[in-house]
């Protein structure tokens, strides 16, 4: 009985695996975009027409989120 | 826990000094960059006469300045004005737009236009020149503001301009002038920039404050190798030389600039060939050479050449920010010299000569 006890949930397991890859996938999203979008900005305050281009550089270190969530569906 | 604390001191220590942001200025200055006139472009306002170069400038990123001073000059003048006031405007924006030590590093870079202003005003003073043209010459890119730079300039004497001076940083050397000493106190107003420079820089441990003190001392080399061969050229006894050069240069250190400034005009010239200037300086520099004005358009391209390579090496750094004072700076100076040059009629060819591209 005793050793049951200690076994956790495996559903609970997944779901801390799953919570895991997107909260830290997402904080790492974060850092690797902070730098691009003060770059994107200050282009575009010298330069309109750089927007489009500021954006898609910008979230470009959005596909690390991408592949965290990716990953959390595989798991749960 | 104790890596969450550090990481908490971390921040805080980087918020009470102010982070740097790097990745925001750098950008938007290469941004800026991008807005300066290409090379061509000098070429063009060669076959252009004054008016049609009027025209143009007042088009360009110059518009707003020249539209802004137009009530108050006209013609040559009205150019120069837009042209200082709008170099003030850049740099003053640079040390807006920065944080932190980038902040701090950008002022005290462009404490060299105070230093400009001031020498102007007391050689304005000297000479009596009149207030215009004193005015026309000050370039408010500094600390110091172009209202205040112009109460200055109308002050009777150089005694009452000392005295308003009299809380800052210079006043202690500012205060020997007596009015005769004038180039002993603008080489010591030199050397004080460098130092407080170097002072700023500390001793450089990350690379790219490395290579912004080797911009730096390799523009001091550039300065004192000028300033050799205006010397050796004009025939100036050695012990004067030793007054005017600059420490804290990156190949030639104040010890070997003594060992070469004894030498004869054309030894003094073979012997500078190991140095890594000599390839800017080498076609021109001749034993029976004329004028030194092809030599220094020279040496001023090496400069800019160096910032430009250096600046691709640490692109989140002050370097390419430097790069792009230095390159506005030379802009500003080439239309100088193209609308002045204009103006009292000279030859094309001295222009073109005179022109850093």
């Amino acid at each position: 009985m005793v050793g049951e006890e200690a076994i956790m949930d495996p559903a609970g397991l997944k779901a801390i695996g799953a919570g895991l890859a997107v909260g830290l996938t997402g904080l790492a999203s974060g850092i690797a975009e902070k730098d691009i979008g003060a770059a994107a900005i200050g282009a575009m305050a010298e330069n309109e027409g750089l927007f489009g281009k500021g954006l898609i550089l910008t979230v470009i270190p959005e596909t690390i989120v991408i592949f965290g969530l990716v990953v959390a569906l595989l798991i749960s | 826990m104790r890596l969450f604390q550090r990481l908490r001191n971390k921040s805080s220590s980087a918020t009470s000094s102010g982070g740097s942001n790097y990745a925001y200025v750098t950008a938007r200055v290469r941004a800026m960059k991008s807005n300066l006139l290409p090379k061509e472009t000098y070429s063009r306002l060669m076959n252009m006469d004054l008016d049609e170069i009027t025209r143009f400038i007042g088009e360009t990123q110059y518009k707003q300045d020249v539209d802004e001073l137009a009530r108050k000059f006209k013609g040559v003048d009205l150019i120069e004005h837009a042209l200082n006031r709008n170099l003030a405007v850049t740099f003053s924006k640079l040390i807006d737009i920065s944080e932190g030590e980038l902040n701090y590093l950008i002022t005290e870079y462009l404490k060299n236009y105070d230093i400009w202003d001031i020498k102007t005003i007391l050689r304005g003073k000297y000479y009596n020149a009149t207030l215009e043209e004193i005015k026309d010459n000050l370039v408010s890119a500094g600390q110091l503001k172009y209202n205040f730079l112009s109460e200055l300039a109308e002050k009777e004497s150089y005694e009452h301009v000392i005295d308003t001076l009299s809380n800052t940083d210079y006043y202690p050397i500012l205060k020997n002038y007596d009015g005769t000493n004038l180039p002993e106190i603008e080489n010591q107003l030199d050397k004080l920039y460098y130092q407080r420079l170097f002072n700023a820089i500390g001793t450089p441990k990350s690379s790219d404050r490395k290579l912004f003190s080797k911009l730096i001392r390799t523009e001091i080399d550039i300065k004192n190798i000028k300033t050799m061969f205006r010397m050796k050229k004009e025939g100036v006894e050695d012990g004067e030389l030793e007054d005017l050069v600059l420490d804290g240069g990156l190949r030639l250190s104040l010890k070997e600039i003594n060992s070469l400034v004894p030498l004869p005009f054309a030894d003094f010239i073979n012997s500078l060939e190991k140095y890594p200037y000599w390839d800017a300086i080498s076609d021109f520099a001749s034993p029976d050479m004329e004028s030194l004005v092809d030599l220094e358009t020279s040496l001023t391209k090496y400069s800019i050449k160096s910032a430009a390579s250096f600046s691709h090496e640490y692109p989140l750094s002050i370097v390419p920010i430097m790069d792009y004072m230095i390159n506005k700076k030379n802009e500003v100076n080439n239309l100088r010299i193209i609308i002045r040059g204009k103006a009292v009629n000279l030859d094309d060819e001295i222009i073109r000569n005179q022109l850093v591209i």
